[in-house]
């Protein structure tokens, strides 16, 4: 009991710092609604497909959750840098469990802030099946811890700043773009092979195609939801369990400086 | 001789500082174009990617001019000026120079997409690169005096971030850059959206760019001597107003 409140304390504490990047969070917010009812809405009447507006805007959602996840390797980053890592050593708590806490708290934090934006969209697009809608939400706050550990491992594994922040400004807009985040597959094939191979390996494509199922909206879907479910479950086994091993290893004797 | 150069180039150095923001800009912009303009050309009945890329190159011009701000709204929340008021330049010399080294700098991060419209969709009329480069840096002018307008309208970092967010958004998302604005005013007519939002598209300064050289390059829209008084009636007087603003603040005594 007294081992799971200390990773508690740490989720916690992750949370907190979250919800205290107010201004970050807002435009967040206010980013997701104008892409919603600005580009959703707009390109939803350019392109040929039908109800292009609900599967960009599941589509969005999903992405707003992966940003949302990646800024605890920012804040992991930002703790080696301006030697906060030194007092979390100096609290009564095992690096392990100050480890398993940041990677749950990364992707806990980030669903907290995105569900009730999920259920603007849901509100929007509406749920067919509430069952299917449940396995996909689960799912998806999966995904998301997936995020959160992958983002530590980057941090953990890269020592300077400016490639860090290289490196995640262009794994951002890639790693969006090459999914059916914004575009079904079949068109991504249309226009280059390549980018229709990638989004096949791309854990962003399995979450939004498992969204898009829970939600409903079938009419694109290239991967039957189970192949999806085993995809985000392994990437979320994968990348907590590197991220957890990383950090905690990282912490051992300096190993972040 | 004036000491413009030197905040001129104090400013470039500053801005190649925020390597991350530049790769990050990069990065994102060439994956607009390269991955999802084209991908977007398979789903719409007209090339995407030609209509979308004078559009990022403006965007880019916005993105890297709109920077200015942040930085000359940290220098007037940490009084920063005390320093920049104890070189030798004036006021009108420092207020001028910043509001023009943040036209240049959407300038040069623009460049090199202007020459990618050039590769692709082809090389206009000398006269007409002319007036594409002149009209660009009037309206990188504009969006610069409009960042440093903003930003010295307040003291308070929240209140800051939240303006500067929403007039970006509000630039950005209600133009041309995205989709034409047939589109745009066949969807208000519809009701879909309010009327001032495509009123808005029109009207801006980004959308005005895009569509100067849209209408160079591909015709369509064809040109309208109202895309140039429309950025020159939003660039000038910004870039003055911005200059008092700046020079005023420059002046107060706390």
């Amino acid at each position: 009991m007294k081992k799971l409140k200390e990773v508690l304390y740490v989720i916690e504490r992750d949370v907190r710092m979250f919800l205290n990047h107010k201004i970050l969070l807002f435009m967040r917010a206010l980013w997701f609604i104008a892409q919603i009812s600005l580009f959703g809405l707009i390109a939803s009447r350019m392109v040929i497909i039908p109800n292009y507006f609900e599967y960009y805007a599941a589509g969005i959602t999903v992405t707003i959750l992966y940003s949302t996840a990646v800024f605890i390797g920012y804040d992991i980053y930002e703790e080696a840098e301006h030697g906060i890592v030194e007092y979390l050593l100096s609290l009564p708590i095992s690096r392990r469990k100050l480890a398993v806490g940041r990677s749950i708290g990364g992707g806990l934090r980030s669903f907290i802030y995105v569900a009730p934006l999920m259920g603007i969209v849901l509100a929007l697009i509406g749920v067919r099946n509430p069952l299917n809608f449940m396995l996909a939400f689960f799912s998806l706050f999966l995904f998301a811890f997936g995020v959160a550990g992958m983002s530590i491992t980057i941090a953990m594994g890269i020592k300077s700043a400016d490639k860090f922040d290289i490196l995640m400004g262009a794994l951002d807009a890639l790693i969006v773009r090459l999914s059916t985040v914004m575009y079904p597959k079949v068109f991504m094939a249309q226009a280059n092979l390549m980018y229709s191979e990638l989004a096949n390996i791309n854990p962003l494509t399995f979450a939004s195609e498992l969204f898009r199922w829970g939600a409903g909206i079938e009419q694109y879907l290239t991967f039957g939801p189970l192949l999806s479910v085993l995809v985000i479950v392994l990437f979320f086994s994968l990348f907590t369990l590197i991220g957890i091993i990383f950090y905690e290893r990282r912490l051992e004797g300096g190993g972040w400086q | 001789m004036t000491a413009i150069p030197y905040i001129i180039e104090r400013d470039f150095k500053r801005f190649f500082r925020y390597k991350w923001w530049i790769a990050g800009m990069i990065s994102m912009n060439l994956a607009d174009l390269f991955i999802m303009a084209l991908v977007y050309t398979k789903m719409v009945k007209f090339s995407y990617f030609e209509f979308f890329a004078p559009g990022i190159t403006v965007t880019a011009l916005f993105a890297a001019a709109f920077m200015i701000g942040r930085e000359v709204n940290w220098e007037v929340r940490r009084d920063y000026y005390h320093y920049l008021l104890s070189l030798p330049v004036k006021h009108w010399e420092l207020a001028l120079g910043r509001v023009l080294s943040g036209a240049l700098r959407g300038m040069v991060y623009m460049l090199p997409l202007l020459l990618i419209d050039f590769t692709f969709l082809g090389l206009p009329h000398p006269l007409q690169v002319l007036i594409i480069f002149l009209m660009l840096f009037l309206l990188s002018l504009g969006v610069s005096g409009l960042s440093i307008t903003i930003a010295v309208s307040t003291d308070s970092f929240e209140r800051f971030a939240v303006m500067r967010g929403l007039t970006y958004y509000l630039l950005f998302f209600c133009s041309t850059v995205f989709y034409p604005l047939d589109l745009i005013k066949d969807i208000s007519a519809q009701g879909i959206i309010p009327p001032f939002l495509a009123v808005l598209a029109e009207i801006n300064p980004l959308s005005c760019g895009a569509d100067l050289i849209r209408s160079f390059l591909l015709e369509k829209p064809s040109f309208n001597i109202r895309l140039i008084i429309s950025i020159i009636a939003f660039s000038l007087p910004i870039a003055v107003i911005s200059s008092l603003a700046y020079t005023k603040i420059l002046r107060r005594r706390k």
